[in-house]
């Protein structure tokens, strides 16, 4: 009797492989790894919580806009996890692979480039949400937050990432124009740092100036997930910001297919 | 004489720059446009802040207007004259190429830390100190004759943001990679963002003393509105010169370690 070994379909082996070999090469330096972490979380969250306590505490005020000291403790400690999920800077790869002529070598092979880097970097992601989810949805018990609404908010925080990365692969095709992506790239990331909401409640902005953070999807990364998980949106406002999240992975796909096709046309492979 | 070969060296060095600088012209534009963004991000995030209150423990926000324009003015300077060495200074150690600036006549970390200058810089420099001037009068800063002190201040901090990058860098001759290190310093770098008397005490000694990014921007924020007691500058040099004496042990014991991979 023969038996059969389950192969996974082409399509989902290679993706399956994509994300095991992202993990891999992100956990590789342990160390690196951990020390990544506590610095991109811990240290934004101490200069948040300082905020806080310097106008609360120091400061005396009761109520900043409209939101109490413990208030904005609790926004700070959920924006310490969905800030962890939003990252990823696998979008500068694209960049310096159009650059180098790296991207040569992933035009051979029948898989889409931008895809495959997206899946290779989301993976110490993916790892990231999970560890961030459970801590949220133990030590939120301890703030009152519903473990369930933690769930959502850490699904609109993973969309959110895949929103970041689609607008960082279509500003990354300058570099096909300019040879070089890498400041935009990070001009991108300074203005999501500030319009996510990790610094800062973006309902602190006066009322004049709330159309810029609405007019982005970054609010989707932080703010958004955080807004959710502390019970500041309904059920309903949940759902009409994850309808919203998906016509900006609509949009940015078609983006990306544009400015792909554009410059892939101009593209001399250099160095390939 | 010893003086004057540093000084033609550094001369070379600036030379050498220039010309770089203006190979890559479009490199010069975008990097200038981050900075910009980036001082407009802080400026917004105070800007906010200040949408929902009057006054942050004591501070004005015409006085952390002034606070950033010193702070980006330090900051723009420490750019210009080191930033790009200290991240090629693990390269040195790694692949070796410390070897032939150890050979050479002359001190080799003057030669690994005045290699690259960063002349996009410049640009940050002038907006800082614009910033600096425009927010002065209002922010309580008596001008005219005070305004002598402005250079001596940008230089303590130059020298504090030079001597805390050392010692964030030096571990790479006991690390297989630094960057995770350097990292942390950007991430610390944070806290050089906001005035220290905005912070908790507990955080706020450690960036007075053991990690003194304080002394980057919100002490010589401080210094110029304010003044600072006797007692104050006593801590300051005390302080710095600690740091320098631990740089200086590192880079020995370093040395003494660096295997030369390249030879």
């Amino acid at each position: 009797m023969k038996h059969h070994q389950k192969i996974p379909h082409p399509r989902l082996q290679w993706r399956l492989a994509a994300l095991k070999n992202g993990l891999q090469d992100a956990t590789a330096y342990r160390i690196e790894f951990l020390f990544e972490i506590f610095g991109s979380a811990f240290v934004p969250a101490a200069v948040q919580w300082v905020l806080w306590y310097a106008l609360f505490k120091i400061g005396g005020a009761t109520r900043i806009g409209g939101m109490t000291y413990l208030e904005m403790i609790h926004y700070t400690f959920a924006t310490l996890l969905f800030s962890q999920v939003r990252g990823g800077d696998h979008d500068f790869e694209l960049g310096d692979m159009i650059r180098t002529g790296q991207l040569s070598n992933y035009l051979l092979r029948p898989v889409g480039v931008v895809e495959f880097i997206y899946i290779r970097g989301v993976a110490p992601r993916l790892l990231i949400a999970g560890i961030c989810l459970l801590l949220g949805a133990t030590v939120g018990l301890w703030f009152g937050l519903s473990p369930s609404r933690m769930v959502g908010a850490m699904s609109l925080a993973l969309v959110g990432n895949i929103i970041h990365y689609q607008i960082g692969a279509t500003l990354a095709t300058t570099a096909f124009l300019w040879e070089e992506s890498y400041s935009l790239l990070m001009v991108k990331n300074m203005v999501v740092s500030f319009l996510s909401g990790e610094l800062i409640p973006l309902n602190l902005f006066p009322h004049s100036f709330q159309w810029i953070w609405k007019s982005f999807p970054f609010y989707l990364y932080v703010y958004g997930p955080a807004e959710y998980a502390l019970g500041h949106w309904s059920h309903e406002e949940f759902i009409r910001q994850l309808g919203f999240s998906f016509l900006w992975i609509l949009g940015a796909w078609l983006a990306i297919r544009a400015s792909w096709g554009l410059g892939l046309k101009r593209y001399l492979s250099l160095g390939g | 004489m010893k003086l004057s070969r540093y000084l033609n060296v550094y001369g070379t060095q600036i030379k050498n720059n220039f010309v770089r600088e203006a190979v890559y012209r479009t490199n010069f534009l975008t990097a200038v446009t981050v900075d910009a963004i980036w001082i407009a991000i802080e400026f917004s995030l105070f800007s906010v802040l200040y949408a929902n209150t009057t006054t942050l423990v004591g501070w004005t926000q015409n006085q952390i207007y002034f606070f950033l324009g010193v702070f980006f003015s330090s900051d723009a300077l420490f750019t210009i004259l080191f930033q790009r060495n200290f991240w090629n200074f693990s390269d040195l150690v790694n692949r070796g190429e410390l070897d032939i600036l150890l050979t050479k006549p002359i001190h080799p970390l003057f030669l690994a830390l005045s290699r690259s200058i960063n002349m996009t810089a410049i640009f940050n420099l002038f907006l800082g100190l614009g910033i600096a001037f425009k927010y002065a009068p209002a922010a309580g800063f008596p001008g005219g004759i005070h305004w002598l002190k402005l250079p001596f201040w940008l230089g303590f901090g130059l020298l504090s943001a030079l001597l805390i990058r050392f010692f964030f860098s030096v571990w790479i001759f006991w690390t297989e990679r630094s960057w995770a290190i350097s990292r942390m310093y950007y991430q610390f770098f944070a806290l050089a963002t906001k005035p220290d008397t905005i912070y908790p005490k507990a955080i706020r000694y450690l960036i007075l003393t053991v990690l003194p990014f304080a002394l980057i921007g919100s002490i010589p924020a401080r210094a110029l509105l304010h003044g600072l007691s006797s007692y104050e500058y006593f801590l300051l040099f005390l302080v710095l010169s600690l740091l320098f004496l631990i740089n200086t042990v590192l880079w020995r014991k370093g040395l003494r370690r660096y295997q030369s991979a390249s030879s």
